[in-house]
């Protein structure tokens, strides 16, 4: 089975078409700046060089109606017949408590993941708007919503619940979602391969270090911690993003700038975090860049954003009563080795013991980087959150046909 | 994209705000002016909005960078002929805006809707001079338009369904929340404010409090954000009592009446926050000068 799997935000539609039988990536591309000019089709089919398609890309259903003509077409194409897109498995963010786990999307689902704009008002209405899409344009084969929330869902209460009156949790189900569901789920799982364990039987914490971030507590199979809540705000210190604080900072700055609501959000949201410390970038390569030229504030970036992770991982195995193993993924945790290193530094007291050569080579590649004498593995693996995604809407499809 | 562009014509304050507020939501809006000086001083001095309300932690660069490639600076009336929205925004005046209206009725195609930003001007008038009374509408955004979430969404008397639906849509999308006017001098907003305003002038022409005293009396017995002196300032004094005589003209009712003190001030050019002095001192950026020997005293 074929299976195209999309990530719709709000101006760009992110795609992958990949073939199940060998779970081989056939094409990829993106369609970005939808509805405004300069709308262009960015397509790379596996054994072609990359095409770049421009035109009046105006809305969702156009730039599928884009995809699908390329999937088709005879010089940048890999299917002969539309019929060959066999289902479409669709990146939702906010799963909210109503679904654990992927669903094949019908009427009903649809006004539930509507319903739960709510919750995230950035990014479920663009994920409506390509599931409408591909429904046009594909009205006949399947259309499977996988969650970034479902992960999560096996949290327990004293994990997700918030020190806040219980009522707020009931009235405007205000508790701890968290994010990167996929992506935390496929490196713990690969953690498992690795050590030649079963999912049900190892102690993992993943830690996904990209543009957002987040780490999670995966205790035999299930994640029972990750350190973004309602939102993704919180937790670890990120590009843009502060992460954890005291919530009464943000009344006390609200106050005295005189900032409205939306101020104080963007303030955290987007002036925050390595940029807003650094005031350099948001980057952690140029972040690096700049501390080892001597920039201070650089270096206090780099330190406050790997000692909020230490403090994590200390945290997480005391909450598992142990840890077998420590993932690193996403752009920062697949490639750079100076974050890992002083991520784990003085953690040997819980096992945790990298081998800097390994961790030095492994960039961008699945690597076992602990020393041999560690009691915890260390791994850099990197995510496919789409291949989770396709998987789930294969799984789906097939026990559907049963 | 062509055949729907939105286009505003006037590149003074409101228009401004208003093509900063549609292209912050991802949309391309051209933004005309009778010269191609004031057009890109227009787009200049949006570019130095954003500097405040990134100052502000409001926006950041590279969102200032995506709002200004999204508005076009154009002198040349014909670009409405591929626009699906046009949006007035020159200033208050009645003949100007009859003239405006007659020739883009006669540029733009026939599904064309007409919006007006005007405040207090009859849009059933402005109907009057083109064929398509149905697809002319008031949108009355507030100063400063990108912070204020509110917009009054007027019908005139001939205003369609269709056209009322698709401007309340156009107003959802640009996350404002609409309120249905039908056509009457002031809408809701400046018919109520006014009064008001006006009424605080009073206070403090008869001594009855100082202007300070007046506003902390309004912003904490009641809730306002701004007390009304210090929002007659930043709205600008002779703006309030040009509504005031509009409002007299239209309706003949003494509580429209301005307060002498008002047309004192006017008439010796202290306009509020534009000028520095209005009932309270402001500095070149604006920021009100903490002084109270430097407001306004009334002798009786």
């Amino acid at each position: 089975m074929k299976i195209l799997v999309v990530n719709c935000g709000s101006s760009s539609v992110k795609y992958q078409f990949i073939d199940m039988q060998n779970e081989f990536v056939m094409a990829k591309g993106m369609v970005s700046r939808i509805g405004m000019s300069g709308s262009v089709l960015t397509h790379k089919p596996h054994d072609r060089s990359e095409v770049k398609v421009t035109g009046d890309i105006l809305d969702h259903i156009i730039a599928i109606q884009y995809i699908i003509s390329i999937l088709l077409s005879e010089n940048h194409g890999v299917i002969k017949d539309k019929k060959e897109i066999e289902a479409v498995g669709h990146r939702v963010v906010h799963g909210g408590e109503k679904f654990a786990e992927s669903v094949m999307i019908d009427g009903d689902v649809l006004r539930i993941i509507r319903d739960l704009i709510d919750l995230a008002p950035l990014h479920n209405p663009h994920n409506i708007r390509g599931i409408n899409a591909c429904m046009k344009a594909l009205p006949d084969i399947p259309q499977v919503a996988v969650f970034d929330t479902a992960f999560h869902q096996t949290m327990a209460p004293v994990a997700y619940l918030y020190g806040i009156p219980y009522v707020m949790y009931k009235r405007h189900s205000v508790r701890r979602y968290g994010f990167h569901g996929p992506s935390h789920y496929f490196v713990s799982q690969r953690a498992a391969a690795m050590l030649n364990k079963g999912y049900d039987e190892i102690r993992t914490i993943t830690c996904h270090l990209g543009n957002g971030a987040s780490v999670t507590a995966v205790n035999r199979g299930k994640s029972v911690d990750t350190s973004m809540g309602f939102t993704p705000l919180e937790g670890l210190l990120m590009g843009t993003r502060c992460g954890d604080m005291d919530p009464a900072v943000i009344l006390h700055i609200m106050g005295r700038e005189e900032l409205s609501l939306h101020e104080a959000n963007t303030l955290m949201n987007k002036h925050s975090g390595l940029s807003g410390i650094s005031g350099v970038s948001s980057d952690m390569r140029e972040i690096i860049e700049a501390m080892n030229e001597g920039h201070t504030n650089a270096r206090v970036a780099f330190e406050i954003y790997c000692y909020r992770l230490r403090k994590y991982i200390g945290a997480y195995t005391a909450a598992m009563g142990g840890l077998d193993a420590l993932v690193f993924t996403a752009g920062v945790g697949e490639n750079s080795a100076v974050v890992r290193e002083k991520c784990v530094e003085n953690l040997e007291f819980l096992g945790i013991k990298i081998d800097p050569e390994k961790n030095r080579a492994a960039v961008g590649k699945e690597m076992d980087i602990s020393s041999p004498d560690a009691g915890v593995r260390t791994l850099s693996i990197p995510t496919n959150e789409e291949l989770v995604i396709a998987r789930d809407t294969l799984r789906l499809i097939n026990s559907q046909s049963q | 994209m062509a055949k729907n562009r939105i286009v505003i014509v006037g590149a003074g304050i409101m228009g401004r705000g208003i093509a900063e507020t549609i292209a912050s939501t991802g949309t391309e809006v051209i933004l005309l002016d009778r010269t191609a000086a004031r057009a890109i001083q227009g787009i200049e001095k949006i570019g130095e909005d954003i500097d405040h309300e990134i100052e502000k932690w409001g926006l950041t660069v590279s969102e200032k960078k995506a709002i200004l490639a999204r508005i076009a600076p154009s002198t040349d009336l014909q670009v409405v002929k591929e626009a699906g929205i046009v949006i007035e925004a020159i200033p208050d005046k009645k003949r100007q805006k009859l003239e405006l209206f007659k020739k883009l009725d006669d540029l733009c195609p026939d599904h064309t809707i007409f919006i007006t930003n005007t405040a207090t001007l009859s849009i059933s008038e402005l109907a009057a001079v083109t064929h398509r009374p149905d697809k002319i509408i008031g949108l009355h955004f507030l100063n400063p338009v990108p912070k204020i979430p509110l917009v009054e969404i007027i019908r005139g008397l001939k205003t369609s369904d269709a056209t009322y639906n698709k401007v309340r849509e156009f107003a959802d999308q640009l996350g404002k929340t609409s309120v249905l006017v039908y056509e009457y001098p002031g809408y809701v907003t400046t018919r109520i404010i006014v009064p008001l305003l006006n009424e605080a002038m009073h206070v403090l022409m008869e001594g009855v409090s100082t202007a300070d005293d007046i506003d902390t009396a309004m912003k904490l017995g009641y809730g306002f954000n701004i007390g009304p002196l210090a929002l007659a300032d930043m709205m600008g004094l002779d703006v309030v009592m040009s509504w005031m005589e509009n409002l007299l003209n239209e309706l003949s009712e003494h509580k429209y009446n301005p307060c002498p003190l008002l047309r004192k001030m006017v008439r010796a050019g202290q306009l509020g926050v534009k000028t520095g002095q209005g009932f309270f001192k402001y500095d070149s950026e604006g920021n009100r000068v903490k002084e109270s020997s430097e407001e306004v005293r009334v002798k009786s």
